[in-house]
């Protein structure tokens, strides 16, 4: 008897929503999540158990304490461990039809992207890092932008080669100086539309493509903005 | 019988569009309409907006010196000015100003 679950049971609920032909697109998604940090965890997370194909994680750090307080594929047991191979673990623990291969390297040291890859999650931490990983993306695939602090983020999503470029669009935009603030809340919120925005994407219904979603918590609004 | 409102000529207008922690410093007002006059560019516009308001945000944007701060993106009708004319990119009636200070972390 197998150990796997029924995948029509597995997705009964969200079948019920958005039905099989969503789910087999979803399911041939191959996605790259860019930083398997706060966003990267979440988005991750979110995907193996909506049923997506494949996910390349990249990233070249350790679980710290400070990470705990909201990156949620992680425990106290995993400290000092690499990200990329703990987040591969649970998230085959989530779902074992989802394949995972971690990259143990850090965006900006690879000028190439693995192939095959529809889109690519941007969870990075640094503007440096997201233009290096934007100049990687194959013409025509997708960029899921997202970045956070404090209580506030914004998501993008932009089409490598159509699209203008990330680095134009954020140009001017400050690196803070040592850590940035940030919340647990604020952290999934804005992990949980940019699952949002990549299902919908894979499923063909981008609904920020060309525009931003800027998502404020402290007054509670969501407004878009035009690029 | 009266002319409806509709009729009446409009006053030349730029919009500035305001996100992040600038709409906090303006209690949650997410739009300005600021007078256009032939000739203005951002940097007018900036001056306009900081007239316009009752609190100083004009340092946020720029420095003691005029020039365009880091951190806070400023596009006009969805182009960055740093790949227009900067300040200096000239502006036109209906035209619509976005501040938006992104969010850097992950």
């Amino acid at each position: 008897m197998s150990t796997v679950p029924d995948n029509a049971e597995r997705y009964s609920r969200q079948l019920l929503f958005w039905g099989e032909r969503t789910q087999r697109l979803i399911g041939q998604g191959s996605l790259l999540i860019a930083g398997v940090g706060g966003l990267g965890a979440t988005v991750s997370q979110i995907l193996a158990r909506a049923g997506v194909g494949r996910l390349h994680l990249v990233d070249d750090g350790v679980v710290a304490l400070p990470d705990l307080q909201r990156q949620s594929l992680y425990g106290e047991c995993d400290l000092g461990r690499k990200k990329v191979l703990v987040a591969r673990e649970r998230l085959e623990s989530i779902n074992s039809a989802l394949e995972v291969i971690a990259h143990d390297y850090r965006i900006g040291d690879c000028a190439t992207l693995p192939e095959g890859i529809d889109g690519v999650a941007d969870c990075l931490d640094n503007f440096a890092s997201r233009f290096a990983l934007y100049r990687a993306v194959p013409e025509g695939r997708f960029f899921l932008h997202g970045g956070v602090q404090g209580n506030q983020g914004q998501v993008l999503t932009l089409v490598k080669g159509a699209s203008r470029p990330l680095e134009e669009i954020l140009a001017g935009s400050r690196q803070p100086e040592g850590v940035i603030p940030v919340t647990p809340d604020s952290v999934f919120v804005i992990a949980g539309l940019m699952a949002n925005e990549l299902l919908g994407t894979l499923a063909g219904t981008p609904k920020l493509r060309d525009r931003f979603l800027v998502v404020d918590l402290a007054g509670f609004t969501f407004s878009y903005l035009e690029v | 019988m009266p002319a409806s409102c509709s009729s009446l000529p409009k006053t030349p207008a730029v919009r500035v569009q305001i996100y992040g922690l600038l709409r906090l410093l303006l209690e949650g007002r997410e739009m300005l309409e600021l007078p256009w006059q032939e000739g203005d560019n951002v940097a007018r516009a900036l001056e306009k907006f900081q007239a316009a308001l009752p609190v100083p945000v004009r340092g946020r944007l720029l420095d003691a010196a005029g020039a365009l701060h880091q951190g806070t993106i400023i596009l006009v009708n969805r182009r960055n000015i740093l790949h227009l004319e900067g300040l200096g990119t000239i502006l036109h009636d209906g035209d619509v100003l976005a501040l938006f200070p992104p969010g850097a972390g992950g």
